[in-house]
C-alpha cells in the first residue's frame, strides 16, 4: 500500500537534502520519484548556470601579495612557494576528477522506467520517433531501422544532462528495457566511471554523438544493439 | 591559530560568484569582494576560530552589498504579505519542471535567474551552487529556516513560471 504523496515541500526538502523523509515511499510511488527527479534536475540546471566562473586574477593576486607581504619570508622562498602553489594547483585542476556519469545514468534508467509515462513520444515508428526530436534537441537524433533485429524502438523523451538536452530513447528487447541516452561530443560526459554492477552499460561514440545504452541485459545484447545504430 | 588570509583566500572564488549574483556585474563584484575582504581582515579579532568562516565572509560581503548604492537601490524590502501570500501561490505548481527545463539551454536559465529579486538569486545560489545546507543559509542570511524553505521554493516556483511563459 503506498502512503500519500508528499508535498512540494517535502519532494523539494528531500531534493535539497533535507527534511526527515525516508526514501521508501519514492522506491513505490513513481510520481514522487519523478518529481524529487525533476527538482534534482532542475538544482544541476541552476548550479550550472550560475557558474560565472572564478575570482579575477587581479583581485586574487592582490591577496596573495597581502600575505606574503606580510610574513618576513626572503624573497625566494615566497617566490618559490608562488611557483610551487602554480604548479600544485595546474596539477590539481588537471586531475580534478569530474562526477562519474554511469552511476547517476544508471539512476535515470530505473527511474524513467519507473515513471507512469517513461516516454513522452511513444511510438515504434522510427519515422515518428526521429522528427519528433527536431527542435527539442541541438541535434539530429539517430533512430535506426530495427526491423530486422530483436529489438523495437517504443518511444523517447528529452531529458537534460548538466544544463544541456540530450535524447532518450526507450528500446525494448522481448520483456527488457533498454535506455539510449544520446548526448552531443561537447555537451557529453566526461567522466563516465565504472558501471554499477546492478546494470549492464555500454557507451560509444558516432558521427559527433556520444550514446550511453544502460538495461539489465547482458552486455552481449547492447554490443548487438550498438552494432544496430553504427549500421544503420 | 590560521590567518586571515589563510582561511578567506579559498573561499575567494565562492565570494566573487556571491557578489556577481549580487551585483550582476564582474566589475561591482570584485569591488564588492575587495571591501569585504578588507573588512574581514579589519574584523578578523572578532571571528570565533573554529566557526564558519564561509558564512561569516558571505555574511559581510552581504551587508557590504546592502549598504553600497547598488545594494540600497536592488533590496525593496519583502513585505510580509509578500511571504504569506507563497502558501496560495505554491497550491497550482504542479507542472513538472523537468518538462519545462529540458526545452531551455543553460544561458535561457542563466538569463531567467538574473531577472529574479535579489532575495531568489542569492538564496539559490547558496543552495544550488554553495550547496549549503537550510541551516547554513539561515545563518548567513540571518533569517529562521522556515524562510529559507519557502524563498527557494518561491525562487523555484518562479523559474518554472518563466520557463512556462516561453513558447
Amino acid at each position: 500500500m503506498i502512503d500519500r504523496h508528499w508535498s512540494d515541500e517535502e519532494i523539494e526538502q528531500f531534493a535539497d537534502g533535507e527534511g526527515s523523509r525516508g526514501e521508501d515511499h519514492l522506491r513505490e510511488c513513481a510520481q514522487c520519484a519523478n518529481a524529487v527527479l525533476a527538482v534534482t534536475q532542475m538544482k544541476r540546471a541552476v548550479h550550472d548556470a550560475m557558474d560565472v566562473g572564478a575570482a579575477p586574477a587581479s583581485l586574487r593576486a592582490r591577496w596573495t601579495k597581502h600575505s606574503s607581504q606580510q610574513s618576513a619570508l626572503p624573497w625566494w622562498v615566497a617566490a618559490a612557494a608562488m611557483i610551487a602553489a602554480i604548479v600544485i594547483s595546474s596539477a590539481v585542476l588537471l586531475r580534478k576528477p569530474s562526477q562519474p556519469a554511469l552511476p547517476e545514468l544508471a539512476d535515470m534508467h530505473v527511474t524513467i522506467l519507473a515513471s507512469g509515462n517513461p516516454v513522452d513520444v511513444v511510438s515504434t515508428d522510427r519515422h515518428t520517433v526521429k522528427p519528433w526530436f527536431e527542435g527539442r534537441v541541438p541535434f539530429a537524433v539517430p533512430v535506426p531501422d530495427l526491423s530486422s533485429t530483436p529489438f523495437r524502438v517504443i518511444g523517447g523523451r528529452v531529458v537534460y544532462w548538466h544544463g544541456n538536452q540530450a535524447a532518450y530513447l526507450l528500446i525494448g528487447k522481448s520483456a527488457h528495457r533498454i535506455s539510449v541516452f544520446v548526448f552531443r561530443q561537447e555537451t557529453a560526459p566526461t567522466t563516465l566511471g565504472q558501471s554499477p554492477t546492478t546494470v549492464s552499460t555500454l557507451s560509444w561514440r558516432d558521427r559527433g554523438l556520444m550514446f550511453v545504452a544502460v538495461a539489465d541485459v547482458p552486455p552481449s545484447d547492447l554490443a548487438a544493439l550498438r552494432d544496430a545504430f553504427e549500421h544503420q | 591559530m590560521q590567518s586571515f588570509e589563510e582561511l578567506a583566500l579559498p573561499l575567494l572564488d565562492s565570494l566573487y560568484q556571491y557578489a556577481w549574483w549580487l551585483t550582476r556585474n564582474p566589475t561591482e563584484a570584485e569591488d564588492l569582494v575587495q571591501e569585504a575582504m578588507l573588512k574581514g581582515l579589519r574584523g578578523f579579532g572578532g571571528f570565533i576560530a573554529g566557526s564558519n568562516i564561509r558564512a561569516w565572509m558571505f555574511r559581510i560581503l552581504r551587508n557590504t552589498f546592502l549598504t553600497s548604492r547598488s545594494g540600497l537601490r536592488a533590496v525593496a524590502p519583502l513585505s510580509l504579505d509578500d511571504e504569506t501570500r507563497f502558501t496560495e501561490e505554491i497550491a497550482d505548481s504542479a507542472t513538472p519542471e523537468s518538462h519545462l527545463l529540458q526545452r531551455a539551454d543553460a544561458a535561457a536559465l542563466r538569463r531567467a535567474i538574473e531577472e529574479l529579486p535579489v532575495e531568489f538569486r542569492e538564496v539559490l545560489l547558496l543552495s544550488d551552487m554553495e550547496e549549503m545546507s537550510y541551516k547554513e543559509i539561515a545563518e548567513t542570511l540571518s533569517i529562521p529556516i522556515g524562510t529559507v524553505t519557502s524563498r527557494l521554493m518561491r525562487a523555484r516556483r518562479k523559474i518554472r513560471k518563466a520557463f512556462s511563459r516561453q513558447p
